[in-house]
């Protein structure tokens, strides 16, 4: 799967489901607080039914002429008697208890009785909760919540690849093209390179002709371009050789190659390097990181500008006195084919690739810009 | 000090619950008047011992059939009462002896089932 791919499929999971779960999450509190409604309505109906049969026991007793009245007690309903005053009278609680007792562990019914029987004004009766039904019912909701959410995860990752597809097709499309661009580049671009190295070689009278300097700069830019797309081509299946390279060296080294593009816009590169640094990378890794990041600062660079390259034991940097990039570019620009600025040419895949390297090989990237001034490109490691 | 003073109470007392029987139990005796029967009806309609003192206090005062808690025919079976000439004061503390003798609430007992217990 495409990371891009991957991306959008996981950005529409995470809204899909969340909404979902979401309107679920209502539907089925809706659904729990109703039916524990009815289900204590149940209860309170069984209280009033046994109110009227503890009504009748008080009716007998009034009447009775035994020397000692059993008031009615259970286990599982307690009652109590109010007078007029709401006074306490009688009851089957361990205590007495007032007209305006309550728990919220217990289902209370209370009702005005008439004539009154043993002086009963109020007749309050009260009942333990039953939350086995309750706790069934939980139960039963999270149950249905978790199907649900498990049958819309799956649709959900249906629907996404099916929406995602379209995307899929058309990025394949481009990667297949700059593939076969890439590969048909490949000849031509070695013919050049080889050809002007024989003329160097051969004719170094040629050197000093700026037609043909301009030639093999525009040829080495063309070659940095095709490394850079046959890179991120060959990315998922490159096998890397990791060696110790000594920065310090190996910087010089791609000054120099960029030190001829520099030349044209005047631009001095400044190489501020402590000595004795090396990196554990694999060298085209650290070529794409530098080039990039040096192609960058000379291209976006103004005319007779600046780029200082520095590297010490924790970082390198490239800071350079070029266009800047505004503020709220400042998170896209390393996105592939995202590029900051219009006015100079390129793919927008540069930092793309800076980007990629620094996740291999867990460094962090730092970016300071200021428009108009300069950018300051930092490598941490 | 102390046993003088408890001697006294139970003296009163005694003389109380006595004079409720000299005063108004010995002629309902002799008329058959149900007493406790009496005390239910007011308490089946009254509730409160408070209102029982008050409407039994006003039917002692005035003792006409429209004041009293009796039906009818009852009248046609038991004489009327006549009135008594009681001071206000005493007459209160037989009405209040009256309520205590027959108050079928002190008869009420629990009677414990054998089920499991409860939290309530």
């Amino acid at each position: 799967m495409l990371q891009s791919e991957k991306q959008s499929l996981i950005r529409f999971l995470i809204i899909y489901l969340t909404s979902t779960i979401f309107l679920f999450s209502i539907a089925s509190w809706i659904f729990y607080t109703s039916s524990k409604k009815n289900i204590l309505e149940k209860q309170q109906q069984s209280l009033k039914y046994e109110f009227q049969n503890i009504l009748s026991t008080i009716r007998n007793l009034h009447q009775s002429n035994d020397k000692i009245l059993y008031y009615p007690d259970s286990q599982e309903y307690k009652s109590a008697m109010f007078d007029l005053d709401k006074e306490y009278i009688f009851g089957s609680f361990d205590k007495d208890i007032s007209y305006d007792y309550r728990d919220k562990e217990v289902l209370i019914y209370k009702e005005k009785v008439e004539p009154y029987y043993l002086g009963c004004a109020y007749l309050l009766l009260a009942k333990d909760i039953d939350y086995s039904d309750i706790f069934k019912l939980k139960k039963m909701v999270v149950f249905m919540l978790f199907i649900a959410i498990l049958f819309f995860s799956i649709l959900g990752y249906f629907l996404g690849k099916l929406f995602v597809a379209p995307m899929k097709g058309s990025i394949e499309k481009m990667n297949q093209f700059i593939q076969d661009t890439t590969h048909e580049l490949n000849t031509p671009i070695s013919t050049i390179l080889t050809n002007i190295e024989m003329l160097d070689t051969f004719h170094p009278e040629l050197s000093s002709i700026d037609e043909f300097s301009r030639i093999e700069i525009a040829s080495r830019t063309l070659s940095r371009i095709y490394d850079d797309l046959s890179y991120l081509n060959l990315n998922h299946k490159y096998h890397r050789e990791i060696v110790s390279v000594d920065m310090g060296e190996f910087l010089e080294q791609r000054v120099l190659y960029f030190q001829s593009i520099a030349k044209l816009k005047s631009i001095d590169i400044e190489l501020k390097v402590e000595e004795s640094i090396t990196l554990e990378i694999d060298k085209n890794d650290a070529i794409r990181l530098v080039d990039n990041l040096l192609s960058n600062a000379i291209k976006y660079n103004k005319m007779a500008g600046k780029v200082i390259i520095t590297l010490n034991q924790y970082a390198l940097s490239v800071e350079d006195s070029g266009i800047g990039i505004a503020n709220s570019e400042l998170n896209l620009i390393k996105k592939r084919f995202h590029r900051a600025n219009s006015s100079e040419g390129g793919f927008g895949i540069g930092l793309d690739i800076v980007n990629q390297v620094i996740h291999y090989y867990n460094f962090k990237l730092e970016i300071d810009s200021t428009q108009n001034m300069g950018t300051k490109i930092k490598v941490i490691w | 000090m102390k046993s003088i003073i408890l001697i006294a109470l139970l003296v009163n007392i005694s003389y109380t619950q006595d004079m409720l029987d000299v005063k108004c139990l010995s002629c309902h005796r002799q008329q058959q008047i149900p007493s406790a029967m009496i005390y239910r009806k007011y308490l089946l309609k009254y509730s409160t011992n408070r209102a029982i003192k008050s409407a039994i206090y006003h039917y002692i005062k005035n003792p006409k059939e429209k004041q009293s808690i009796m039906p009818k025919p009852f009248f046609d079976k038991f004489p009327r009462k006549k009135r008594m000439n009681t001071e206000d004061r005493e007459l209160e503390i037989l009405i209040d002896k009256y309520i205590d003798r027959f108050d079928i609430k002190k008869r009420l007992k629990l009677k414990k089932s054998t089920d499991k217990s409860t939290d309530i």
